[in-house]
């Protein structure tokens, strides 16, 4: 159960990374 | 202090000075795709990986790609390494039959050593299989590093490059970065710390008859006659090369570079701070040549020697002073003293090499101890701790001090522009609002991620207070330099703190992986913004870049928003430990 658990998380911190990247480029394009 | 240790550090800096140019020409070689002497032998490995992977070394990415690649790959080596520990017990090479690690302390681990921090919630040689050493963490050595070195290339790319959307290859950098950097240097320095009495072998670990029984005290109250030890072992030089030159300081046994089988001499000891600070020292170098601006290099590295020179001084200094709660004590420097604290040191290094070892462990992100820094002096202790909370930009970590340094000098660049009316220029580049916003939201995750943490764990007086083994500001210095050491991804730890506990596995695991990737991500930011621009002509207006005046303002930027960020935690904490010390407090 808590390695189900250990790996949504891992998921969801990467994907949270992922979104910051394109957060990150979309306030470089609102300049 | 004595003329013999500060001897010894001279001859250190001198080293890797000497050492920096050749070591950064040759990084330069490889990361432009220039000839090497080591091309006869890699090149042929490097083809056949590409061609085993499908990847194109040509083609070339911009900068969100190049995010976007670093994190799947940190991704799918993460989740490599949880598998291996949570399935040590049915895999081979585990001749001590260790169990699986529990899922806490596996996640942990495994963010730990994919973000280059190798903190240890855990004791080596008592839960590690051989297999998951090597297979799990030993690899992450490599890969932590190579993509550190990737990311910093990827920055001097976006200086040198102009009028360009792209940065490189992130899986040909990550290639070049293993093959013609850490593995030869690694096989070299693994040979010679054999040489020097490391171990490296398979065998399972040997019992032998204590020559005096000891009569031990076990945490129950009840004391027992010990007869026998267990000599843990394994493949140790392998994982220790690595360890050094890749800053990521994981030890194969808890004592890290304080146990015999992995420090054995005080030659070892000077391998390994020099190992720790090659390739940082070579990428200012790199940094030059692959900006057309040797001299540029040159500032960038003299503001990380005035650095690790203040740090070294004052942790010397502070660990040479007697302990004034010991009286009635000789203290002195003699023949048959070492002259000053010597508690959590070996004696085979002294106070010298152990203060010179906890300030360049701590300069870069490498976190191997040969010292027990909780041990040191309050002033002693505060070096380390205020290295890694500049950023570990002083030398840094592999690839990633660096890109932290530039983010600095982008930041003084800035400043240096504010002072005289002018819009800054950083050899050439306009640094604009895109690049200032990108320095500063860089700048201020770190102290965010370290100082709520560890706010949140002193107000929980059993899950945070619970794990310490001191109190008072001594125990907030614990907790603090756990949470710095796990955001700077640097790994050492203060001890005197449980981390083995749900709390401290999954918080500082967190911390560990937004102190990498939400700091190297507005980097590359800012690294894919200066590849798009074009380059200005120098004026009398620019703000020379290749001067002293340079590396002091550099230097002062540094100090001054460290201070400013981090001063009222400290003042809490070592800074009053201190002075209750001088009253005749201890905690």
């Amino acid at each position: 159960m808590l390695d189900l658990v250990t790996t949504i998380s891992l998921f969801l911190m990467f994907l949270l990374a992922v979104l910051y990247v394109r957060g990150c480029e979309r306030l470089r394009g609102t300049r | 202090m004595s003329l013999n240790g500060w001897l010894q550090i001279v001859c250190f800096i001198a080293v890797i000075l000497l050492l920096a140019t050749p070591v950064g020409r040759y990084m330069a070689a490889v990361f432009e795709r220039r000839k090497t002497f080591l091309d006869p032998v890699l090149l042929p490995c490097e083809r056949l990986l590409y061609r085993l992977t499908g990847i194109n070394p040509e083609q070339e990415m911009r900068w969100t790609e190049y995010a976007i690649c670093m994190l799947v790959f940190s991704a799918a080596t993460l989740v490599l390494t949880y598998l291996i520990e949570r399935l040590q017990q049915f895999l081979p090479l585990n001749p001590q039959h260790f169990s699986a690690i529990e899922p806490a302390l596996a996640l942990n681990t495994a963010i730990s050593f994919t973000t280059n921090t190798n903190w240890q919630s855990y004791v080596p040689e008592a839960t590690m299989s051989y297999l998951t050493q090597m297979l799990g963490l030993a690899t992450h050595n490599f890969w932590s590093a190579a993509v550190g070195m990737a990311m910093a290339v990827a920055f001097i790319r976006g200086i040198a490059r102009r009028e360009v959307k792209t940065l490189g290859n992130f899986w040909a950098d990550l290639t070049r970065a293993t093959l013609w950097v850490l593995l030869p240097l690694s096989i070299v320095l693994s040979l010679a710390l054999v040489s020097q009495g490391v171990v490296q072998n398979f065998r399972a670990y040997d019992t032998v008859k204590l020559v005096q029984p000891q009569k031990v005290t076990g945490t129950d109250g009840k004391q027992t006659i010990v007869t026998t030890q267990t000599i843990a072992q394994g493949p140790v030089a392998s994982q220790e090369a690595i360890k050094m030159l890749g800053t990521n300081g994981g030890g194969f046994f808890n004592t890290n570079s304080a146990h015999p089988f992995e420090n054995p001499t005080p030659l070892s000891n000077f391998l390994e701070m020099i190992a720790i600070f090659i390739i940082p020292a070579g990428l200012a170098i790199t940094l030059g040549r692959m900006t057309g601006s040797p001299r540029h290099g040159w500032a960038v590295l003299s503001a990380m020697v005035v650095l690790w020179f203040a740090g070294t001084a004052v942790c010397y200094w502070a660990e040479s002073q007697p302990n004034p709660l010991l009286h009635g004590v000789d203290q002195h420097i003699s023949a048959t003293q070492a002259g000053g604290n010597m508690e959590g040191k070996e004696v085979r290094f002294g106070i010298a090499n152990s203060a010179l070892f906890a300030t360049v462990t701590t300069d870069a992100s490498c976190g191997a101890v040969n010292a027990m820094h909780d041990s040191f002096m309050p002033l002693g202790g505060i070096v380390p701790m205020v290295n890694i909370l500049l950023g570990e930009i002083v030398f840094g970590g592999v690839g990633a001090g660096l890109y932290g340094m530039l983010v600095f000098v982008v930041l003084s660049v800035f400043i240096a522009g504010l002072m005289v009316g002018r819009t800054p220029e950083y050899l050439g580049k306009k640094i604009e609002a895109f690049d200032v916003q990108m320095s500063m939201l860089y700048l201020l995750i770190f102290p965010l991620l370290i100082l709520c943490f560890t706010a949140v764990a002193v107000v929980m007086p059993n899950v945070g207070l619970g794990s310490l083994a001191n109190h008072g500001p001594h125990g907030l210095s614990e907790i603090l330099y756990a949470y710095t050491s796990a955001t700077g991804n640097n790994g050492s730890a203060f001890a005197g703190l449980n981390a083995n506990t749900h709390w401290y596995n999954y918080s500082l695991g967190v911390a560990m992986f937004f102190g990498r990737f939400m700091m190297a991500i507005p980097m590359l930011a800012i690294a894919g913004n200066l590849a798009g621009k074009k380059i200005v002509p120098e004026s009398a207006g620019t703000f020379p870049v290749t001067t002293p005046l340079f590396t002091v303002l550099l230097t002062s930027v540094i100090l001054i928003v460290g201070a400013l960020t981090f001063f009222p935690a400290l003042s809490l904490g070592p800074i009053l430990e201190h002075l209750l010390l001088r009253s005749g407090a201890a905690f």
